[in-house]
């Protein structure tokens, strides 16, 4: 008996902490970037393309110069021609210029840049630069795009797909001979905004000896450092990026901007500091969002549904740049593999450009889509098999030791243990035994990373690299470049620190996310990666510092070798002996004197290696809807909420319940009401009134259940909690509202027009009545089964 | 950041006449500022251009909600949604009207807006416009020159244009006291369900005689033609019938063939005008149901 190595945790680990900066962000106190005014500030205004593709033939920026109060006017003749892109691994895959240089692609794509000595001028000064444009003809969704003839976005792409990612393993076809039983299915998936409540902004400020600060609303500081630098042809240590308090991001502020660059190289050549900052309008119209996909699935069983293989072809929607496609593209066909056990697998994923917004990541990063189309899937062959959905996913469930071909070992896994406490909760047999006319049950199931093993940013650091400074007070300081943008991370780490220290929370000061004084590098927050690979760097600083300490107890006391020394309630001491110690301040002092006053600082590192190239850790979980359908008006009431899942060892309760609310509320908004309207590239819903985000009022109960395991990769055994939840809810919801009408649901959202149409109760639309509608993949067969 | 509010002239009369002049001066060039929820931010939007902001907020004897059983309602230019909405005896006879107010929209903007400026905006889903119209309110709208009462249903001219001359004030909007034996309904249907703009409306209301028939019914719709309006050919079938599910299935079918939808970013016009059907037979089905004692 080994015992579980949760309870080894020092106490700190698993408390319920409220955030110390909520207060602050619900009241209005909070600074922002937006919030920044420095002496001399210009405000800088884009001027986007009105036109989705276009070649441009002439810019005239005369008449906005010549406007009094306008500092300067620049256009991508005058910024740097260089290419850049997050994927700095792969160059050809680098495809934004700072400003258009010859062709616009998107109606928003940035043409020019004003700063002026107020917005109102900028705007007005905007106005008046002259472009002349040379129209093309323009493509929308990645079915268009990819079709034969269709207008080239960018050279050298004929056919727009910008690239393949492929998973391949097992004999596919031997799968398919063996299955007793194998159906095929079509879904699409529409795009949708993270719509983070503080719209991206920016601020920059010359600095000495040509160097540049700036502040921005970002998630990954350090790429942006990067990346700004290789623009502007500047040392990287010219930039210095500092990421004030972000009001969300969800992946949508995880590259570098034009916007950002803008501001960067007008305060290089006004001398003056520039903001820019977007209206709630350019969000919606112009800014990242989730892609679009038509995924196309064959999967095979036996007749005890057993899974023999699937064969899985997506095509992502990409938009008009790559921005993060190439790492969706990727997590697509791993998150279509991830759950079960597949003796082989086929994945292709093509990411095509299309006139429209370039998508790019957020929450879930390919997996909502993945697991739409593939949990919808498993319930529809349970239905085929007789089987019940649930009993369908514990027959093939992965477990702790099985092998994700070509990935890794999984180490720690709660699937099962998630889909047995999840049938309990929610009452599962009984209401699947009773039927309740337009009431329905469903379920769906998700399972991610805890960061990404794959460098395609390339990066000579450490993935996650922090400093830790003792004093002779007893306090600590800890340095981080991680990016806090609302999901807690902040608190996590100073847990993380405190606990391993023994101390409490209080006493440590947190600076973060300034490049220039927080240690390289931090990849920044995406993939749910800090709480795992930061707080890894924490702990392994932490225990630097400790070796630090524990000779001074060792000398005082006279210890014996054979012990051990222990931190805990800001003490340290003898493990057996624990009158043999000295308080944390005490020991810190005379440690100090004994080094002869070298501070006691350590960096700690974090960089996962022989660890495949997906992630170090992977979180598993089930959850099931219940809804009431109303059959005369197509509204889906959802009833209530139960999810299990493990996400190892929860550092805070109460941040793991925070991402699970949100969670629900996201994936709530994806299936059944948000949605961009977009027709031929203009975006009709530009506002909160239009683009329909739930409200707090449409937040169903919910119950939870959390299935602790130890991840051995994780710190205190945590691993990712932050994202995979966002996945279940779509295939969940569209289960049930079949369960509830027979209406099944393969192409999202699942509106009140669909679901009458489904039933019979509304004629189907006119031709172009809406704007994606599942089609046939080009060169794919059809669908065997429906 | 919000995009900047364009500069203009803020006046904050504090007498009636005051006002008046105010707007007998400025005309079209000004625009009355009541709750400001949407004024403000059609301005910020660029939609509204105002070189004249004219505040109710100092004109006194502007805010009242008043009942009396004879004169029945009146509501006062800035009466807020919430003073309407929470006002008991809008509550007890004007029990739809009241839902209106208070399902439109969240507590921070329902203490703000007002009733009337829901009306003169000329929004055809206005909230508030349906359950008025069920009631016959009529508007007084007052200038330097007098004043004048015209009906609700008359007022609503297309979409954002509402039978108001530059220097008018509406002052009030006034509803008849309702017959004790009528029952009333609102039916609302949004994708979102609050703060969200509706993407069909209907209210109904039924007077039911002692002899179990209609004596009188009153049918309104919103956001699914230019304007709110009330649909007299349902109101003239029921009439004199017998308050049964197949009249008011029948008396549905024709608000859905009167209806107007068109296709938006909100709904397309064929879930609209099913909607309009199924809203406007339940509205019915609650209003028979609440003339006949059974429930609020």
């Amino acid at each position: 008996m080994t015992g579980d190595p949760a309870r080894a945790n020092p106490p700190l680990i698993g408390q319920r902490i409220p955030r110390p900066d909520a207060r602050a962000a619900v009241t209005g106190a909070a600074i922002y970037t937006d919030d920044l005014k420095l002496p001399g500030m210009l405000h800088g205004v884009l001027l986007r393309s009105p036109l989705p593709h276009a070649r441009i033939k002439r810019i005239d920026v005369s008449r906005a110069r010549a406007v009094p109060g306008v500092k300067d006017v620049i256009t991508g003749r005058d910024t740097p021609p260089v290419k850049y892109g997050n994927w700095r691994l792969v160059p050809e895959s680098q495809d934004e210029t700072a400003l258009a240089l010859d062709k616009v692609r998107f109606v928003g794509d940035e043409v020019a840049a004003v700063a002026a000595i107020d917005r109102e001028t900028a705007e007005r000064a905007c106005a008046l630069i002259d472009v002349e444009y040379e129209e093309l003809p323009a493509v929308y969704t990645e079915l268009e795009a990819s079709a034969e003839g269709a207008p080239t976005i960018h050279d050298p792409y004929p056919n727009n797909i910008s690239l393949n990612r492929e998973i391949t393993f097992g004999d596919l076809e031997a799968a398919f001979v063996r299955a007793d039983y194998v159906r095929e299915d079509v879904f699409t998936t529409h795009a949708v905004q993270h719509a983070y409540l503080e719209p991206c902004a920016s601020l920059a400020a010359p600095d000495e000896g040509g160097r540049v600060t700036l502040w921005t609303s970002t998630q990954v500081p350090y790429i942006v450092q990067c990346l700004l630098a290789s623009v502007l042809g500047l040392p990287e240590n010219h930039v210095r990026v500092i990421k004030p308090q972000v009001g969300g991001a969800f992946g949508g502020k995880m590259e570098l901007r034009k916007w950002e660059i803008c501001a960067a190289f007008l305060a290089l050549r006004t001398g003056r500091p520039v903001k820019f900052t977007l209206t709630r309008a350019d969000e919606f119209a112009f800014g990242r969002r989730r892609h679009a996909m038509t995924l196309r699935s064959k999967i095979g069983f036996t007749r005890d549904g057993r899974i023999t293989g699937r064969d899985f072809d997506v095509l992502l929607g990409g938009g008009a740049y790559n921005a993060m496609g190439p790492t969706a593209a990727f997590l697509c066909g791993n998150f279509g593999g991830m759950l079960y056990k597949f003796p082989a697998y086929r994945y292709i994923g093509r990411h095509v450009y299309t006139n429209t917004p370039p998508a790019s990541a957020m929450r879930g990063f390919g997996a909502p889509q993945a697991l739409f189309a593939c949990e919808t899937q498993m319930n529809l062959a349970a239905e085929e098999l007789g089987i019940d959905p649930i009993d369908l996913r514990l027959i093939n469930a992965m477990e702790v030791g099985d092998e994700i071909p070509g990935v890794t070992k999984i180490n720690s896994c709660g699937f099962k243990e998630s889909l047995v406490k999840v049938r309990e909760m929610s009452g599962w047999d009984a209401k699947r035994r009773r039927r309740t006319p337009g009431r329905g049950i469903g379920i769906g199931c998700y399972s991610f990373i805890s960061g990404g093993v794959f460098n395609w940013f390339n990066t000579k650091y450490p993935f996650s690299t922090c400093e830790v400074r003792l004093f002779e007070d007893g306090t600590a300081h800890l340095l981080t470049m991680a990016a806090e943008i609302g999901q807690g991370s902040d608190l996590v780490l100073r847990q993380i620190l405190a606990a391993e220290l023994g101390i409490s929370i209080e006493k440590i000061r947190l600076t973060a996310a300034d490049t220039a004084i927080t240690p390289k590098a931090d990849l920044g927050t995406w993939g749910s990666r800090v709480t795992l690979m930061m707080g890894n760097a924490v702990l392994d600083a932490a225990r630097k510092i400790k070796d630090m300490l524990k000779p001074v107890i060792f000398a005082e006391f006279d210890l014996n070798q054979i012990h051990d020394v222990t931190f805990a309630g800001d003490r340290v001491f003898c493990a057996v002996k624990p009158a043999r110690g000295l308080s944390l301040a005490a020991c810190a002092y005379k440690a100090l004197r004994l080094r002869l006053g070298e501070p006691l600082t350590a960096i700690g590192t974090y960089t996962p290696r022989n660890m495949g190239l997906v992630s170090p850790a992977f979180s598993f979980g089930a959850q099931v809807a219940e809804v009431e359908v109303d059959r005369e008006t197509g509204l889906v009431k959802v009833e209530r909420m139960y999810t299990a899942h493990d996400c190892g060892v929860p550092i805070n309760e109460m941040a793991v319940e925070g991402q699970l609310e949100g969670s629900i509320h996201m994936g709530l908004g994806y299936a059944l009401m948000e949605s961009l309207d977009v027709r031929d590239g203009v975006t009709r819903n530009a506002s909160f009134l239009d683009y329909k985000m739930p409200a707090a009022s449409d937040m169903p109960p919910s119950e939870s259940a959390a299935i602790v395991t130890y991840e051995p990769a994780g710190p205190f055994g945590a691993k990712e909690a932050g994202e995979g939840l966002v996945g279940p809810t779509a295939p969940a919801l569209s289960a049930a509202v079949h369960d509830a009408t027979g209406y099944r649901c393969l192409d999202l959202p699942i509106t009140p027009e669909k679901v009458l149409r489904g039933i019979g109760r509304l004629s189907p639309p006119a031709p172009g009545g809406e704007s994606r509608q599942p089609r046939e993949a080009p060169g794919a067969p059809l669908p065997s089964t429906r | 950041m919000t995009a900047l509010l364009p500069h203009f002239v803020h006046h904050r009369p504090e007498t009636l006449p005051r006002l008046l002049d105010l707007l007998a001066e400025h005309g079209e060039r000004a625009r009355i500022l009541a709750g400001g929820t949407d004024l403000l931010e059609r301005m910020r939007a660029g939609i509204v251009h105002a070189e004249h902001v004219i505040s109710l907020g100092r004109v006194p004897g502007l805010d009242h909600v008043r009942f009396d059983e004879g004169m029945g309602l009146t509501i006062g230019a800035r009466a807020s949604l919430a003073d309407v909405g929470r006002h008991p005896a809008v509550r007890q006879f004007y029990p739809t009207l009241s839902r209106a107010c208070t399902v439109m929209c969240t507590p921070q903007i329902c203490n703000m807006a007002t009733v009337v400026g829901n009306l003169v905006n000329g929004s055809p889903s206005a909230d508030a416009a349906p359950p008025l119209l069920i009631h016959d309110a009529r508007l007084a709208l007052v200038s330097t020159a007098g004043e004048r009462e015209i009906s609700l249903a008359d007022f609503f001219l297309g979409p954002g244009r509402v039978e108001r001359r530059p220097e008018e004030l509406v002052r009030e909007a006034r509803v008849p006291a309702p017959a004790p034996e009528a029952g009333s309904s609102f039916q609302r249907i949004s994708a979102r369900s609050a703060v969200d703009i509706a993407a069909v409306l209907a209210a109904a209301l039924l007077e039911i005689g002692e002899d179990g028939r209609i004596r009188s019914a009153r049918v309104a719709l919103g956001a699914v033609a230019p304007t709110p309006r009330r649909c007299l050919v349902a109101e003239e079938l029921l009439a004199g019938g017998e308050p049964d599910p197949a009249l008011f299935e029948e008396a549905a079918g024709l608000c859905a063939a009167v209806a107007r939808p068109i296709d938006d970013t909100r709904a397309s016009a064929a879930w609209r005008r099913a909607m309009v059907g199924v809203l406007s037979r339940r509205a019915l089905e609650e209003a028979a149901q609440v003339a006949r004692g059974g429930v609020r």
